[in-house]
């Protein structure tokens, strides 16, 4: 008995401690920061501002919600040299605060909204990536101010950052600017490739029409192109991502002039894609792909990391892919341990029977910003706006690289690098991450000196460049759908219904699960009809000439 | 008759054996599974899947290296094992009383406490006033946010209670014939018998601590404050987002290999406590379910 009190004693008080000791054990970054004169702080790379006369004489406390580049870097820690900067040459103390991702970052922003709590400057975030939609609920509730008077005073970050008038048209509400849009990641950053090596064994050119490249899926599939003696690949991969078949195989619809789900190839055509007369026919082609088996059946429920991990496993020869997923050394570098002798190469545009091209719609979605009516009310609109126009001139390489000639250097091209740095110490080494957490969200406006750091080129392990940037740059280059006004698009109240109803049909057709011919078609049409399509491809139409979108 | 009977019983112990048998597989082999994609190395991943058996030269500990090895692991499992701690010593403080209170017959106003208690059972307040509630005690960034609000839980309350109840009411009347007052008779007579009940619902507020995971995301927004689940996450994360983040992609496992690692990771504390107080685990749940 007399043990059994003593345990429980001996609990209580180490209880007390650990209770006394249960808050935050780091002081805030401005508790932390040692004083200037004690420790001197490096001074950061580039020269920075002049405190302007209009600086208060006392520090403007900011706190940023923001997500992180790298999630599982952390932040960056209380002496980080910029807080430092920031303090002094700026006269704000920044709280940086790293918002969760996805479901839970809409989750963290919709609780803080609703208990009026929004911080001074905050992401927007949706998990379905509709961040227009999540700024336009908050500034329908009120609780964004409009930013319009700040662009003035970032005159050159919204030369680099706010200078497309389509994105900042869809952060504007009656009339006022609500959102500060940041320049979306990469532009058409994914693309067509093929196995170079399996056309050279076959002697086989790269297709340029959607007859073309079932000829050469079919080839891939059945002439054994590894050259195992097995009959283990396929022409095609892919898997299903986004709505209907996916975006991942807008090529083969864009062939018949018809990417995506919205038809934005001239304004009168505007309206969802399945309307026009010609897209059976390309879901006819898709079908044809299924029933010779020339693509990894697998498609309509593979997972995207699974998808990654058979092409490295050399199971198909084409695909859709992001051309970082692809060709960055980390990425590629499984792949190329099991086939050193293999080669991805861009594969164009397909061109369809009626002459049409479109490798993809450029959807455009990127970060948004925005700043709360409390922080606004508070009279910190003028101290935000020289936080960030700093971020985007005098401490654009402190935060997005960190410090010059510790981190990185500019060598006699004017590119980033990092040759001659300790390993650890390199902007790109993992220790670094949580230095440069911002730079996706805030900073990285896809300069080419950025991109050329970004994305270096290197040597595989057979000695062949591998460069990236050519994958980027012939994506790039092809014909794109510009659907960056689908982003003002609301969905229908019924989304989840009408979303089910437009996916496993199309499916079922690719499948055939349902034969694909004029009456099903229609049948399939009215069933969306009933759903309300027509009403939502009007209502879409009207919310485009409202934004000034549809011209 | 008897031989047939006996019969009976022998086809029912291996139809029961066989049942059981199915069951542990059902349970086994995806728990194999998740072992194997844990332990897979990043070549045999890439180039084969995850196979059913690895060859013993094939194991590898990669993923659980870089998930153990990360800079910021040691800080979110102290984390983690502090939350844990405070908040089922917390919560059982603060349970017992509530429960032995309630378990007392002639507690002045039982009913009316007993209808609150149920009350926050049946109807939760949601989400944003206790986010206010939180803000407002200036508890963000405090250990505090997480372990309060869940911190008694009704449902173990009325197990506990129901437990207490359970007790032989001689024992405590001898203790107050003794002259011992209520807390007296709770210290000195009611907890010491109560072990199992302690143990048993001290598990269930462990586990639930231990894998808490969503109010950390939205109190503790110091990073250095996250929990091993927070940081786990993120890190899958990154690891399925590499392409969009350059040079982030340092994982020599693969994402697969991660998740089984982190799944692992986080199980095995629970899975080394459940044995330990198992022989205590039915007779705490089950005692006082059963009245004379």
């Amino acid at each position: 008995m007399k043990s059994w009190k003593m345990i429980l004693v001996v609990f209580v008080l180490v209880l007390s401690q650990i209770l006394a000791a249960c808050g935050a054990p780091a002081a805030t970054a401005t508790e932390a920061a040692p004083p200037a004169t004690e420790e001197p702080t490096e001074a950061p790379a580039e020269p920075t501002v002049e405190p302007s006369p209009t600086t208060p004489p006392e520090p403007v406390d900011i706190e940023l919600w923001a997500q992180a580049t790298v999630t599982e870097a952390g932040a960056p820690p209380d002496d980080w040299i910029a807080y430092d900067v920031i303090r002094e040459e700026l006269n704000i103390n920044l709280t940086y605060v790293i918002i969760p991702t996805g479901e839970d970052g809409e989750a963290f922003i919709n609780t803080a909204a609703a208990a009026n709590e929004l911080t001074d400057l905050f992401q927007a975030v949706k998990a379905n990536n509709d961040n227009r939609g999540a700024l336009k609920q908050l500034v329908d509730l009120g609780l964004v101010a409009p930013v319009d008077d700040l662009l003035p005073l970032m005159p050159e970050r919204t030369k680099t950052h706010y200078n497309d008038p389509l994105l900042n048209s869809l952060v504007t509400f009656d009339g006022k600017l609500y959102g500060l849009a940041e320049p979306p990641p990469l532009p058409r950053r994914e693309g067509l490739v093929i196995r170079k090596d399996w056309l050279d064994k076959l002697e086989l050119e790269v297709p340029t029409t959607p007859e073309e490249l079932l000829a050469v899926a079919q080839a891939f599939t059945e002439q054994d192109p590894d050259g195992n003696g097995k009959n283990d690949t396929y022409g095609l991969g892919g898997f299903i991502n986004g709505e209907g078949l996916g975006n991942r195989f807008d090529f083969i619809t864009g062939a018949w002039g018809l990417p995506g789900v919205w038809d934005f190839s001239a304004p009168e055509n505007f309206g969802l894609v399945v309307r026009n007369e010609k897209y059976p026919e390309a879901l006819a082609f898709f079908k044809s792909l299924v029933d010779e088996k020339v693509i990894d059946p697998d498609w309509p429920t593979l997972k995207r990391d699974d998808f990654r991990a058979r092409w490295k496993q050399g199971l198909f020869g084409i695909m859709w892919e992001d051309f970082a997923a692809l060709t960055n050394k980390s990425n590629y570098e499984p792949f190329d341990t099991n086939f050193p002798d293999a080669e991805w190469i861009p594969v164009a545009s397909l061109t369809g029977p009626q002459g049409d091209s479109y490798y993809g719609v450029y959807t455009g979605r990127g970060n948004i910003f925005a700043v709360s009516q409390t922080a606004a009310d508070a009279g910190k609109g003028e101290a935000i706006a020289r936080l960030l126009e700093w971020i985007a001139t005098d401490g654009y390489f402190l935060m997005g690289f960190g410090e010059e000639g510790k981190n990185y250097i500019i060598d006699e091209n004017g590119d980033i690098s990092t040759e001659g740095l300790p390993e650890t110490e390199a902007y790109s080494a993992p220790e670094r991450q949580p230095f440069t957490q911002m730079r996706n969200q805030l900073v990285f406006y896809n300069s080419e000196q950025e991109i050329k750091a970004r994305y270096p080129t290197y040597e595989t392990i057979n000695g062949r460049t591998m460069e990236p940037m050519k994958f980027l740059q012939f994506f790039q280059s092809q014909p794109w759908t510009d659907g960056r006004a689908v982003q003002a698009i609301l969905p229908l109240a019924n989304a989840a219904d009408f979303d089910r109803f437009y996916d496993e049909g199309m499916l079922q057709f690719v499948l055939g699960q349902k034969e694909l011919n004029e009456e099903t078609w229609a049948e399939y049409l009215a069933g969306l009809d009933a759903l309300g399509a027509a009403d939502w491809e009007a209502s879409a139409k009207q919310a485009l000439i409202d934004a000034g979108l549809l011209k | 008759m008897l031989h047939s009977r006996t019969r009976d019983a022998v086809f029912f112990q291996i139809g029961l054996a066989v049942f059981l048998t199915l069951i542990l597989l059902i349970i086994l082999i995806p728990f194999w599974r998740v072992i194997v994609t844990a332990f897979i190395p990043l070549d045999i991943y890439t180039r084969d899947g995850v196979p059913f058996f690895l060859s013993p030269t094939q194991w590898t500990a990669e993923a659980f290296k870089q998930l153990l090895g990360h800079s910021l692991f040691p800080r979110a499992m102290w984390n983690s094992v502090v939350i844990t701690l405070l908040g089922t010593a917390i919560s059982l403080i603060l349970t017992v009383p509530l429960a032995y209170g309630l378990s007392t017959r002639n507690l002045p106003g039982r009913k009316l406490i007993m209808t609150l208690v149920l009350f926050t059972y049946l109807f939760s307040p949601g989400l944003i006033p206790v986010y206010l509630l939180i803000t407002g005690m200036k508890l963000t960034n405090n250990y505090l946010a997480v372990i309060l609000p869940p911190a008694v839980s009704v449902y173990n309350t009325l197990v506990m209670m129901s437990f207490f109840e359970g007790l032989p009411e001689d024992l405590k009347e001898a203790a107050r014939l003794d002259g011992a007052n209520e807390l007296q008779v709770l210290w000195n007579v009611i907890l010491p018998l109560s072990k199992p009940i302690l143990l048993t619902i001290g598990l269930f507020y462990a586990v639930y601590f231990w894998n808490e995971f969503f109010t950390p995301i939205l109190y503790l927004k110091d990073s250095d404050l996250l929990p091993l689940p927070v940081l786990l996450r993120n890190i899958l994360i990154s690891a399925s987002f590499n392409e969009y983040v350059e040079y982030d992609a340092f994982s020599t496992s693969s994402l697969e290999s991660l998740k089984a690692a982190g799944v692992l990771i986080t199980m095995l504390p629970m899975l080394f406590i459940y044995p330990w107080i198992q022989r205590y685990f039915t007779k705490g749940t089950l005692v006082g379910g059963v009245k004379e």
